[in-house]
């Protein structure tokens, strides 16, 4: 014991400090040894100066790293692997090619999938009080269901405003189209009223400017899009802009600001932003006290979203006065939205502050979800197939590691961890694939940009994720079934590889009807886009234009006057609302309590004719001014929603007034056929409120009659641009995109064929060079290519029976429901929707097996007898 | 991946360890390179060589019974593997094979 004192305390302190406790006795024993060593040597003095010197020399990674015993045989291991793997991975460069092409597709759709969710569920999450502000909504009292509304009395806010503490900022949204007049530029735009807190609740950056300037009665704020627009690159702050509400309204703007580029991912947002008190501009009589006349939107922020319920429950009052005035749009309750979710549940809303489309964008992500799904699962196919087929070539590999000693689960390791070294590269491919390829074409289809990058942490969660499902998903099972076999049987060579494997010809069945389904929806959607392009609008938008007078009598004056001399003209009508451009929505009421909403347009006697919107009963409206104006035709939606069985005649009540029904037009397309047909009434429109002027034009001689109104136009007014079109184009957008479904699917199709194709190609490949001993003999007995091919297609048929049999209905019923889920109307589902994908995969499988039989016969029986 | 790599001072460790089969641990491993190398060898150079090559897998070691004359500690033994053999094996080939390609006529001077 009084030997232990001798050691130098220091050295031995700082010894302990820096060496690993589990290395500290073997290493500070090699050194006690040598310090009493030499004290019996030289002596106590000398022995403590070595001490310390062997102290220092050990301060060295060895003392202070954590032992590692084992790496060395994992490292060896998998230096082995990766060896095995690279080299039988060059040995077929076919199959691996297949593998790795393959996985890198569906690899790819997964990174589009990710950026696409990514984008959706991003939208409007970048404002700092998104979870404090709220949009006002009421529910609307109906019968049967209640339907949410996005719009608010007009005084509701301020009363709001005064009446609780815990509200801290209140914002009404007006929008108004009006013309912007910069130097001579002139322009159509949409501009919002709103009150100055609007950018304090929706926190937008700026890129110039500051936000108090809406505070100003004077003052714009614009989105960096306009700023381009009117102003180019220079900072615009300071500006005089122009802003014309009507014929003899108009008012000089001071640009305040201008809000940096919006981010991707936003649903609510704006063009040109101007104090709330300007709205009398736009409206001339806007009374801000009047119960029965709503604003667009009114948003609150309370101070926290505890606050919240406090104001929910003094929500009677308002109720009370909202219901007062005889309106249209009573409340049934008050229901605050967080502008957190308010694009998520926008769909619900009946309100134009955030974009509606949540709906069918969340549609959407299913869908790419599941061809996502459907295309790993063909590359995966192929992969286990390849690979049982392939585990002949490795058998002998097998039976020797097995013989020197490894268990089954070391060669279950070998095996996935070579697939995720295969997956790896598909990883590499596939990311490559989907930021080069797949995100840009997808959205250059879609007209749109996510702002996918790939600094994003979850993606990088993500990835590995589906690398290493795919993986293990793809190389689970030939790793267990290569595993399996016997190392006495494989080195007699007894045993039964891949050609009689059941499994290999189920997957090969599931490819089939994978890629049949996929085929289907591609014929489907194809067709559906030519048929909805020719289908019946329910009215005749071919040879008809139409020209927005801007509300302004006395120019829907002069421009009817001047067009109808014009000898293109058929006929000429004037209308309140237009079809594809602006309806109006009523709420009837009939006894004893019912409510029906309705689309409304107010029109003059001869729309029909000129729409060529024909009368299904009764009589369209008479042509004397002031006559029908208490009579309404409806369409036969409304017939048959209302279960009319007589409707002419009938009678109901509207915004105080009765109306009689005196004729039903047949039913027409308001909306694009995205919307189902609602139910629709015509009115007679006062001369006064035309916006308006539609006309039939003789065939073939639109263009020039539209020249000729434009041309007319702008003689009147120069200052106010001409809005107008042919009928034809105002669903434009609509078809394109229809046209973008389309060729989205076929780009879907292709590929799925093309990895069934290669999935087919690459097992029959080595099933034939498995045969080949066969062949030889075959041709040398004399075999004409024809039998040849026939004995290889013979396995392939009844499997190919079976999957189309499967294969057929099955993407029959799933497209239909995928149309009955994504469009209103669409084509009917027909027979060549599955005809034709059976026989693009037979004509693969066809394709497929000549190739193999020219290379069968190319070959020297010969080479193929040879024994090695 | 060509032959396995060894430098000299570890095939010269590895020598030892081989021949105090079963004694073979830092300080005796360090005495016997004095005793026939004739060179002196600090015992830490042993230790980090000694981990080195338990890395790569050409030692593996155990702890054996504690010692009275190192303060009651026990000590780490080295033993060879078979991958260790087979790296000896093939830089004494290497040697022997380039050893007996010189002629004898550039050995004369």
């Amino acid at each position: 014991m009084n030997k232990k004192n001798n050691i130098p305390r220091l050295p031995h302190t700082f010894f302990r400090w820096y060496c690993q406790p589990e290395r500290y006795e073997e290493l500070h024993g090699d050194l006690e040894e040598l310090f009493y060593e030499r004290i019996e040597k030289s002596g106590l003095t000398k022995a403590k100066f070595l001490y310390l010197m062997d102290v220092i020399r050990c301060f060295q990674p060895y003392a202070w790293k954590k032992p590692r015993p084992f790496t060395n045989h994992h490292i060896v291991m998998f230096r082995n692997y990766s060896k095995t793997s690279i080299r039988s991975l060059m040995k077929n460069p076919l199959s691996s090619f297949i593998n790795v092409f393959g996985l890198a597709i569906a690899i790819g759709m997964c990174v589009l999938v990710y950026s696409y969710a990514r984008w959706v569920n991003g939208i409007d999450q970048f404002h700092e009080n998104k979870n404090e502000v709220y949009l006002i909504t009421f529910f609307e009292e109906r019968e049967g269901s209640a339907q949410q509304n996005g719009l608010t009395p007009r005084p509701l806010g301020e009363m709001l405003r005064e009446d609780f503490a815990q509200i801290s900022k209140v914002c009404r949204i007006e929008d108004a189209p009006a013309v912007l007049k910069f130097n001579d530029n002139v322009f159509n735009e949409k501009i919002r009223f709103s009150d100055p807190e609007f950018l304090q609740m929706f926190t937008f950056p700026l890129k110039w400017g500051s936000p108090a300037g809406l505070q100003d009665r004077n003052g714009i704020i614009l989105s960096e899009e306009m700023s381009e627009k009117y102003f180019g690159e220079e900072n615009p702050v300071g500006k005089d802009i122009e802003i014309i509400f009507g014929k003899d309204r108009s008012k000089i703007f001071t640009v305040k600001g201008v809000a940096a580029e919006f981010p991707m991912a936003h649903a609510v947002h704006f063009n040109f932003l101007i104090n709330f008190e300007n709205v009398f501009l736009s409206y001339p009589v806007y009374d801000k006290s009047d119960w029965s006349a709503f604003l667009n939107a009114t948003l609150i922020q309370v101070k926290k979203p505890s606050d919240l319920t406090h104001v929910e429950q003094g929500m009677a009052k308002y109720k009370a006065l909202q219901n007062g005035p005889r309106n249209g749009w009573k409340a049934s309750s008050y229901q605050f939205e967080p502008l957190a979710t308010l694009y998520e549940r926008g769909g619900n809303i009946k309100s134009d502050i955030s974009r509606n489309s949540y709906e069918s964008n969340s549609k959407s992500i299913v869908f790419l979800s599941i061809i996502g799904v459907f295309m790993l699962a063909l590359a995966c196919f192929n992969y286990i197939n390849i690979a049982i087929v392939s585990a002949a070539k490795r058998l002998k590999e097998i039976g020797v590691r097995k013989s020197i000693g490894a268990t089954r689960r070391m060669v279950i390791t070998q095996f996935l961890s070579e697939n995720i070294f295969v997956t790896f590269f598909a990883l590499i491919l596939g990311i490559i694939l989907g930021v080069t390829l797949f995100i840009p074409g997808f959205e250059i289809q879609n007209d749109f940009n996510m702002g996918f990058t790939l600094w994003d942490r979850n993606l990088w969660i993500y990835l590995p994720c589906v690398m290493l499902f795919t993986g293990i998903a793809s190389g689970i099972y030939p790793a267990f079934y290569i595993s399996r076999f016997q190392v006495v049987g494989i080195l007699k060579g007894s045993v039964e590889f891949g050609k009689k494997n059941p499994l290999t010809k189920v997957f090969l069945g599931f490819q089939q009807i994978l890629a049949c389904i996929l085929i289907a929806c591609a014929v489907m959607f194809t067709q559906n886009t030519s048929y909805v392009a020719n289908e019946s609008w329910g009215y005749e938008p071919r040879e008809v234009l139409y020209a927005d007078v801007a509300e302004d009598a006395a120019a829907y004056e002069q421009m009817s006057a001047f067009m109808s001399q014009n000898p293109n003209v058929v006929s000429l009508a004037g209308s309140r609302h237009h079809l594809g451009k602006r309806v109006s929505t009523k709420v009837l009421h009939t006894p004893p309590n019912n409510q029906y909403e309705v689309n409304e347009l107010a029109v003059d006697p001869n729309y029909f004719e000129t729409m060529q919107l024909s009368i299904r009963e009764g009589r369209a409206f008479n042509k004397h001014q002031g006559s029908d104006k208490l009579s309404v035709v409806v369409n036969e939606e409304l017939v048959k929603e209302m279960m009319l069985t007589s409707p002419v005649g009938q009678t109901f009540e509207m915004d105080s007034m009765r109306y009689e029904i005196i004729g039903v037009v047949k039913d027409f397309h308001t909306y694009s056929f995205d919307s189902k047909i609602l139910p629709t009434i015509f009115t007679v429109a006062d001369q006064k409120d035309f916006g308006y002027l539609s006309m039939k034009v003789r065939a073939g001689r639109e263009k020039e009659t539209y020249a000729a109104m434009q041309a007319q136009w702008s003689k009147l007014y120069p200052q106010i641009p001409f809005q107008g079109g042919h009928q034809e184009d105002v669903w434009g957008d609509f078809f394109e995109e229809k046209d973008g479904h389309a060729k989205f699917w076929n780009a879907v199709a292709l590929i799925s064929v093309l990895l069934a194709g290669l999935g087919l190609y690459g097992l029959m490949s080595l099933n034939v060079s498995g045969r080949i001993r066969e062949f030889s003999i075959r041709k040398v007995l004399g075999a004409q290519k024809k039998n040849i091919g026939l004995n290889i297609l013979r396995q392939y048929i009844p499997l190919f029976m079976i999957a189309f049999a499967i294969g057929g209905p099955v993407s029959y019923y799933l497209v239909g429901f995928f149309f009955d889920m994504v469009y209103a109307y669409h084509i009917p589902m027909n027979f060549w929707g599955v005809t034709i994908p059976v026989v693009v995969l037979i004509m693969v499988l066809l394709g497929t097996v000549s190739i193999q039989v020219g290379k069968v016969s190319k070959s020297n029986p010969v080479e193929g007898l040879k024994t090695e | 991946m060509g032959r396995i790599y060894l430098g000299e001072f570890e095939e010269l460790i590895l020598l030892t360890v081989g021949v105090l089969y079963k004694e073979a641990y830092a300080v005796a491993i360090s005495k016997e390179i004095s005793k026939q190398a004739d060179r002196s060898v600090n015992v830490s150079a042993v230790h980090k060589s000694l981990y080195r090559l338990e890395e790569k897998g050409m030692l593996k070691s155990m702890l054996s019974d504690p010692e009275s004359k190192r303060g009651g500690k026990r000590k780490r033994i080295f033993i060879i593997t078979a991958y260790g053999k087979k790296a000896l094996d093939e830089s004494m080939d290497l040697r022997m094979s380039l050893r007996k390609q010189i002629t004898d006529l550039s050995l004369k001077w």
